[in-house]
């Protein structure tokens, strides 16, 4: 049987403004269904990037088939993408439902048929019960009612920039549930720009790191973690008076790469671990060489937000809830 | 089920009926009218009380009802037309716009029909006022035909220059300014003295300016009761105006940016 094709796949592409090439030779494919995560410190390109594949800004170079249309067909594109840019206005004097009404028209849908999915849009997202003006709303809802506009044509592939901006913890848990929800449901692909990595490595079957235009890292969260390097952490708790023999056991061993004290819990120990195997093993025969029985240690692995840091080399840009 | 299809046909009129429930179930299209009519009553007062104590003759105040008319409700139409993109883009709500399948001349000739409305408007609303000050010189074809007629191309010139003025406007205040301040340049030489535009080279400068030339229009055929064919060529420059800011508003469409963010 014939493999169906990516929702996406984007090869090459390149996107420049005058001298500047924002976009570098950027390749991303996106199967159906998948949330793909796209990644990268402010200025990286991710917002050209989607601007080029959502046909806003021309391609300088490299190709792209879009639910099944080439780029260079911008109306076919357009008919089967969803998109909630970064800065998204809301005419404030509509209504949720008329402004839903007004973009599924412009998609050529019939009257009733805007209608009837404006209706089950709204609904899905909290949003059925409101007939107030989008001027009343708050942001979470305006950025419930922006996913409902970028669901109205039921796409192929959605594109959303930094969907969960300002939001409150409890909006932007929301924003993401509804996001996996209609991944699942629809099997739309998504792509999502984000700089909230937990959520990111939560809900993206894959993800790809950009840096100064490049893809610098992709694949799983798994795959993106081991191409960075970065190792898992640990957390040892060792009786008080046993600090400076453990630190003394450990700091000539090659298991821990960094040590920190925890001034808040007196006798815990921050431990960076080597990437190499066997370092909790080592850690611990060590302690116990020194005639130290330590109270707990607890392990855990490296996070998306670790590997960000490592292939980017910045921490301005990280948010990790 | 995806929504799979090609762009509508129709869709610069989704654009245009959206726009037009916008500018005339919101307060600014009606505020605007409301203007621009308390403006017309008040100018129309002062010019029958003028004609009646014989400051103004009876024709030339029926002239300056119709040139105002004329130009208050170009203003109109180019305010709404000003603001069409710029404000689109200034509100964020452009991007949205731009990545549906309608094409984007199809949003732009939308924006300059609902833009239109209010010239339309206008004109409704200066009709009874020039009808009734007409009627008591006997001219009321003419002016009635005049403001039709030679504003409605003086009009629909500015419209479009509004909407090209605002498409490469990154702020709707930048688009204002300099769509009001062309028009207020357009408009100045029909102030100067009339022996500026009486020699050959000012007669050409009126009649290659779509506003002086319209209003000059006006002024021939309602003041100095000139016959229609004489002044046929008062037309041309407001009708190429017409045409070819309209065709630049929709050839600018194939370029509209958002501006900023890359």
């Amino acid at each position: 049987m014939k493999a169906r094709p990516p929702a996406l796949d984007c090869v090459e592409l390149v996107v420049n403004y005058g001298t500047f090439t924002a976009v570098d030779h950027v390749s991303i494919q996106v199967e159906e269904g998948e949330i793909f995560g796209l990644l990268g410190p402010n200025g990286a390109g991710k917002t050209s990037v989607i601007r080029a594949l959502t046909t806003i800004v021309p391609a300088a170079g490299g190709t792209a088939m879009i639910g099944g249309s080439d780029l260079s067909d911008s109306v076919g594109v357009r008919s089967c993408i969803g998109v909630l840019p970064e800065s998204n206005g809301y005419p404030g004097a509509q209504t949720a439902r008329s402004y839903l009404r007004f973009h599924g028209r412009l998609f050529g849908l019939s009257q009733a048929e805007a209608d009837q999915r404006a209706d089950r849009l709204l609904a899905m997202l909290g949003l059925g019960d409101n007939y107030k003006r989008i001027a009343t709303f708050s942001r979470g809802m305006r950025q419930r009612l922006g996913l409902c506009r970028a669901l109205i044509n039921n796409p192929v592939v959605l594109f959303l920039d930094e969907p969960t901006l300002g939001l409150d913890p409890a909006g932007q848990d929301e924003i993401m549930t509804h996001l996996a929800r209609a991944a699942a449901e629809r099997q739309t692909s998504v792509v999502l720009c984000s700089h909230l990595l937990d959520e990111v490595e939560r809900v993206c079957d894959r993800v790809a790191i950009m840096d100064h235009g490049k893809i610098i890292a992709d694949g799983t969260v798994d795959d993106v973690i081991a191409v960075s390097g970065v190792a898992g952490r640990g957390r040892l708790r060792v009786p008080l008076d046993d600090i400076g023999g453990a630190v003394s056991a450990l700091q000539d061993s090659r298991a821990a790469k960094w040590l920190n004290f925890d001034n808040s819990r007196p006798g815990d120990i921050e431990i960076e671990l080597s990437p190499d195997g066997g370092a909790r093993r080592i850690i611990l025969s060590r302690l116990l060489d020194a005639g130290i029985e330590p109270r707990s240690f607890d392990l855990q692995g490296a996070r998306l937000s670790d590997a960000f840091l490592a292939l980017t080399g910045s921490e301005r840009e990280m948010v990790s809830r | 089920m995806t929504t799979k299809r090609s762009e509508s046909s129709a869709g610069w009129w989704v654009i245009a009926k959206q726009e037009l429930i916008d500018l005339w179930f919101s307060s600014k299209g009606l505020s605007v009218l409301l203007g621009f009519t308390l403006l017309l009553s008040a100018l129309s007062y002062l010019a029958s009380a003028d004609a009646g104590i014989n400051l103004l003759d009876a024709r030339e105040s029926v002239g300056v009802v119709v040139q105002v008319s004329i130009a208050l409700g170009t203003l109109a139409a180019l305010v709404v037309s000003a603001d069409a993109i710029s404000g689109e883009r200034e509100r964020g709500t452009l991007e949205a716009l731009l990545v549906t399948p309608v094409a984007r001349r199809n949003i732009v000739i939308g924006k300059l029909v609902a833009a239109t409305s209010m010239w339309v408007a206008a004109l409704v609303v200066a009709l009874p006022f020039v009808a009734v000050m007409a009627d008591g010189p006997g001219v009321a074809s003419e002016a009635v035909l005049v403001l039709v007629v030679g504003g409605g191309l003086v009009a629909a010139a500015l419209t479009a220059l509004g909407l090209a003025v605002s498409s490469v406007s990154m702020s709707n205040r930048t688009s204002l300014a300099a769509s009001v301040a062309i028009l207020l340049l357009l408009a100045a030489p029909s102030q100067l003295p009339s022996i500026a535009s009486n020699g050959t080279l000012g007669a050409v400068f009126v009649k290659a300016n779509p506003v002086s030339s319209g209003l000059k229009l006006a002024n021939n055929v309602l003041v100095r009761q000139q016959p229609w064919p004489d002044n046929w060529g008062f037309l041309i420059s407001p009708l190429l105006a017409a045409i070819v800011l309209t065709a630049i508003a929709i050839a600018l469409s194939d370029r509209l940016e958002l501006g900023g963010a890359r």
